[in-house]
């Protein structure tokens, strides 16, 4: 029994110094700091163990990413047999699985939405989105709102307000960033030179920050008086995370492309997607193959996919994120009631919930607290004094207390 | 199979997934393959064959989906690793450590020449590109980048930005600003924007999609003397020329010359998982960049679990067997089979160019690619004309392939040279007066042409008895 402890912690000590060696020493140091210096052996429903056996709830899922919980099993039993049926697939054919797949997000996806193009990041998605609006406009500008997050390709970090990106030099030129919120700043911004209005309807990464219903709808249309199109970036927010399949139907308003994330294979596959009308889609009708994606689409990939869209639908588990997610809420809210001098607010939508501290420290202590106390969470990325309470959308009752009670305990011992 | 996609079509089944295909995805991008007879469905995909799911044809895959297949299409061992990954793995959390991430990363920077030892963990060929730019601007402090003419590194904002094909960019401008692009293979050229402002230069050894051409001993490393001269990085794009391709295990390799920063994807995850890697050298500015910057640049889905376990066992693989062996070997007797190929039908064929398997012939006229892809199809090769220069037809078959299947290869492609022949009997006079020359090269127009004689064919095809 020692021996095994002791190659444990051999096997973490050696991950550890090979991480410092190869990824870089700071990285580690980061790692440490948010109590997350420990070796991540599997997930298992809405835990995640690590090499020493140890399991937490996992509230970080890979940021709302594994949304039908780890390694889902159902999921993972098609997947395997996937394997033997096909591969990546070569990326310019026609597939029949790719067909299949997008006529699936098409039917899943509410509206009128139809058409899909398939990424493997999310930045290489909203890249995509940007280029299918300046071609199909013919127009160059592109004007977001601030605090947003869209990922790290060129146009998503051009949109993004992420710290450090002054030091990419110049970036793509002709985007404006406006006060989210501001009706009457996007309305100055929105003009007959708009390719697009790009925001995520819900800034996870910044405290779940969203606008007044009233908002969206006047953007859109500001979007449909101007001839620009609206993108929607539901990443974080989509596959049940707030409560319904995505954000914008609690809007009653409709994008002209969605991004979607990981979730979509609920995080078993890396792929994303851009989501769009049959109207923009005459823009690739008329431009075959100009623009391609040599792992997106993957032909393995679209089989996972429908197994986890399939999965969505027989569980719905937007229903189960909106029950738990609002007694969740409603217990955090009480606790930071309880903790005025640790917590400023608690916001969110259905498993999308944000908690802002006083400090950027204190949120980092936050999580090395809460992970000794068998909570897995992160700050955000965006508004770095918050911590994001995201779990698997299928976790039940009793997890939810638990979540709740840990929560609890750690603003305790802050 | 399930989900509707049978391991068998009909015609009808097929016209219905085209339906699909262009109702939901692209009905250009059906015309545009439909046109060459490149519209095949893939099925039993192993090693350097696929079959076609309506005729049930065994063709050779001469593309890999741009090199990707290097350790041979549905590699049992690589599967193998996957399912077990299966058991306990999924993405694992982005950013989070795991044994699978460190393992992998650190045994790809031991298979890196020289000191590039450290290694950021990405998602894709496009991705890693991205990472690899904003590594170079970030850490030099300068903004500009040198790129290729021709060159084609990705469609995401920095790739594109980097690509030298105007047809990728127009209709998105305006791009990143300070990429100067410069021909391929013209030192002088780089020479006289090198300065202070320049953070990176970025190629590919051997473009790919601009036509196989191979980087000159000399060009590499004149370069490298300019960016030692200039504090410029200097990047490889392998992502196609990587993991044993051109008949070492990096292009690089050829030249003796080790660039700062490399990035590469496509074979690193044996065609079945994606993953995709920055390496660069442990070298100042560069280390002491990521250590005050260490998350400059993430990608979520990129050195997954998953991902590092299949390509840790593509690692295995390619250095177990060292397939590029089979890649110098077997590429030496496919191009010297295509060179005799060549020297028979001089008055079409340009040049015969390429290492290992990663080889080039390059057509006298544009619209000779478009129309031989077209035979070889109906020969049971599948391959297509390169992206950037469409007279130049590619040939990236799996580098595990035997001396059996390159004859067999060969033969193919000698019977569909002989059936092109006959199509370039009218044509080729044609082609002399240059406004009908435009019209054959005009993409447009090939397309509606060939989809009219794929009408037709289908048509006639519905009249005749099944056997």
């Amino acid at each position: 029994m020692k021996k095994t402890k002791s190659a444990k912690k051999n096997l973490v000590d050696d991950v550890f110094r090979g991480a410092e060696k190869v990824f870089s020493r700071s990285y580690v140091d980061m790692l440490r700091a948010k109590g997350h210096d420990f070796v991540e052996q599997e997930g298992r429903g809405s835990r995640v163990v690590d090499a020493a056996g140890n399991d937490c709830i996992d509230c970080y899922t890979s940021g709302g990413t594994f949304n039908l919980g780890r390694r889902n099993e159902v999921i993972a039993g098609r997947f395997r047999k996937a394997i033997d049926e096909t591969d990546q697939g070569n990326f310019v054919m026609p597939s029949d699985y790719k067909a299949l797949l997008a006529r699936r997000l098409s039917e899943f996806v509410p509206g009128i939405l139809d058409c899909v193009l398939f990424g493997v990041t999310r930045g290489e998605s909203m890249d995509a989105a940007c280029k299918l609006a300046r071609g199909f406009t013919t127009r160059p500008e592109l004007v977001t709102v601030d605090g947003g997050l869209y990922g790290e390709c060129g146009f998503a970090l051009s949109l993004s307000e992420r710290a450090g990106r002054e030091q990419f030099g110049g970036l793509i030129p002709g985007v404006k960033t406006v006060p989210f919120g501001d009706v009457e700043a996007a309305r100055k911004a929105v003009t007959s030179r708009t390719a697009a209005f790009v925001m995520e309807p819900v800034q996870a990464e910044n405290h779940c920050r969203t606008a007044d219903e009233g908002y969206y709808r006047r953007v859109r249309d500001l979007c449909d008086s101007n001839g620009a199109k609206l993108i929607f970036d539901e990443t974080q927010s989509g596959f049940g995370r707030t409560g319904t399949r995505f954000f914008f139907e609690q809007l009653g308003v409709q994008p002209d492309i969605l991004i979607v994330g990981e979730a979509v294979t609920s995080g078993m596959f890396p792929m994303t997607a851009m989501v769009f009308t049959s109207e923009l889609k005459r823009f690739f009708d008329a431009h075959p193959l100009i623009h391609l994606c040599t792992f997106g689409g993957h032909d393995l990939g679209c089989l996972v996919a429908m197994a986890a869209l399939d999965e969505y639908d027989r569980l719905a588990p937007w229903e189960n994120a909106a029950v738990l997610g609002g007694k969740l809420m409603k217990d955090l809210c009480a606790l930071a009631a309880g903790h005025t001098k640790k917590v400023v607010s608690v916001t969110g939508k259905g498993l999308l919930i944000s908690m802002r501290l006083k400090a950027e420290d204190q949120a980092t202590r936050f999580c090395a607290v809460a992970q000794r106390e068998g909570l897995l969470v992160d700050a955000g990325r965006m508004d770095r004094t918050t911590v994001l309470i995201r779990p698997s959308l299928l976790i039940d009752q009793e997890d939810a207390g638990r979540i709740g009670g840990i929560v609890g305990t750690t603003l305790g011992a802050l | 199979m399930t989900d509707g996609s049978g391991f068998r079509m009909d015609r009808q089944e097929r016209d219905y997934m085209q339906h699909l295909f262009g109702k939901h995805i692209s009905h250009g991008q059906v015309r545009y393959l439909r046109c060459a007879h490149l519209d095949v469905y893939e099925r039993l995909r192993r090693g350097a064959t696929f079959t076609d799911a309506v005729s049930g044809r065994q063709f050779f895959d001469c593309f890999s989906s741009a090199g990707c297949f290097n350790v041979g299409r549905g590699n049992e061992i690589i599967r193998d690793a996957l399912k077990c990954a299966l058991d306990g793995h999924d993405m694992g959390s982005h950013l989070l450590l795991s044994e699978h991430k460190v393992r992998f990363a650190t045994k790809l920077s031991s298979l890196c020449p020289g000191d590039l030892n450290k290694v950021v963990l990405c998602a894709s060929g496009a991705d890693a590109c991205a990472g690899a730019i904003k590594l170079a601007k970030g850490a030099t402090g300068r903004n500009d980048v040198i790129t290729m003419n021709k060159a084609y590194h990705g469609h995401e904002g920095y790739s594109l930005s980097a690509n030298g094909k105007d047809y990728y960019k127009e209709l998105f401008l305006p791009l990143m600003p300070g990429f100067h692009i410069v021909d391929f293979n013209d030192l002088e050229a780089v020479r006289r924007l090198a300065s202070k402002d320049i953070a990176a230069i970025v190629l590919e050894p051997i473009q790919g999609e601009g036509g196989i051409h191979v980087a000159t001993t000399e060009y590499i490393r004149g370069l490298r003397k300019i960016c030692d001269e200039h504090g410029i990085m200097l990047i490889f794009d392998e992502v196609q020329t990587g993991f044993g391709r051109t008949g070492t295990l990096w292009a690089m390799e050829h030249y003796g010359v080790t660039p700062d920063i490399m990035f590469t994807a496509k074979s690193i995850s044996g065609g079945l998982y994606p993953n995709g890697a920055v390496v660069y050298r442990e070298i100042e500015p560069l280390v002491g960049y990521v250590e005050a910057n260490p998350l400059f640049h993430t990608s979520h889905g990129g050195g997954s679990d998953l991902g590092c376990i299949v390509s840790s066992a593509v690692l295995d693989y390619i250095v177990e067997n060292r397939i590029w062996e089979n890649a110098a070997k077997a590429g030496k007797r496919f191009k010297e089979g295509l060179e005799r190929i060549w020297s028979e039908n001089e008055d079409c064929v340009k040049e015969v160019r390429g290492l290992g398997l990663m080889i080039g012939i390059e057509y006298k006229y544009e619209f000779i690619g478009a129309l031989m892809a077209d035979c070889l199809a109906k020969q049971g090769v599948w391959a297509v004309y390169s992206g950037n220069a469409p007279q130049v037809m590619r040939f990236q078959i799996p580098i595990t392939a035997g001396e059996g299947e390159i004859d067999e290869l060969l033969r193919r492609i000698r019977a569909a040279v002989k059936t092109m022949r006959w199509y370039l009997l009218p044509l080729l006079p044609l082609a002399k007066v240059p406004p009908i020359r435009m019209l054959l090269d005009n993409i447009h127009v090939q397309i509606i042409a060939f989809n009219l004689v794929r009408d037709i064919e289908e048509l006639v095809l519905r009249f005749v008895p099944k056997k």
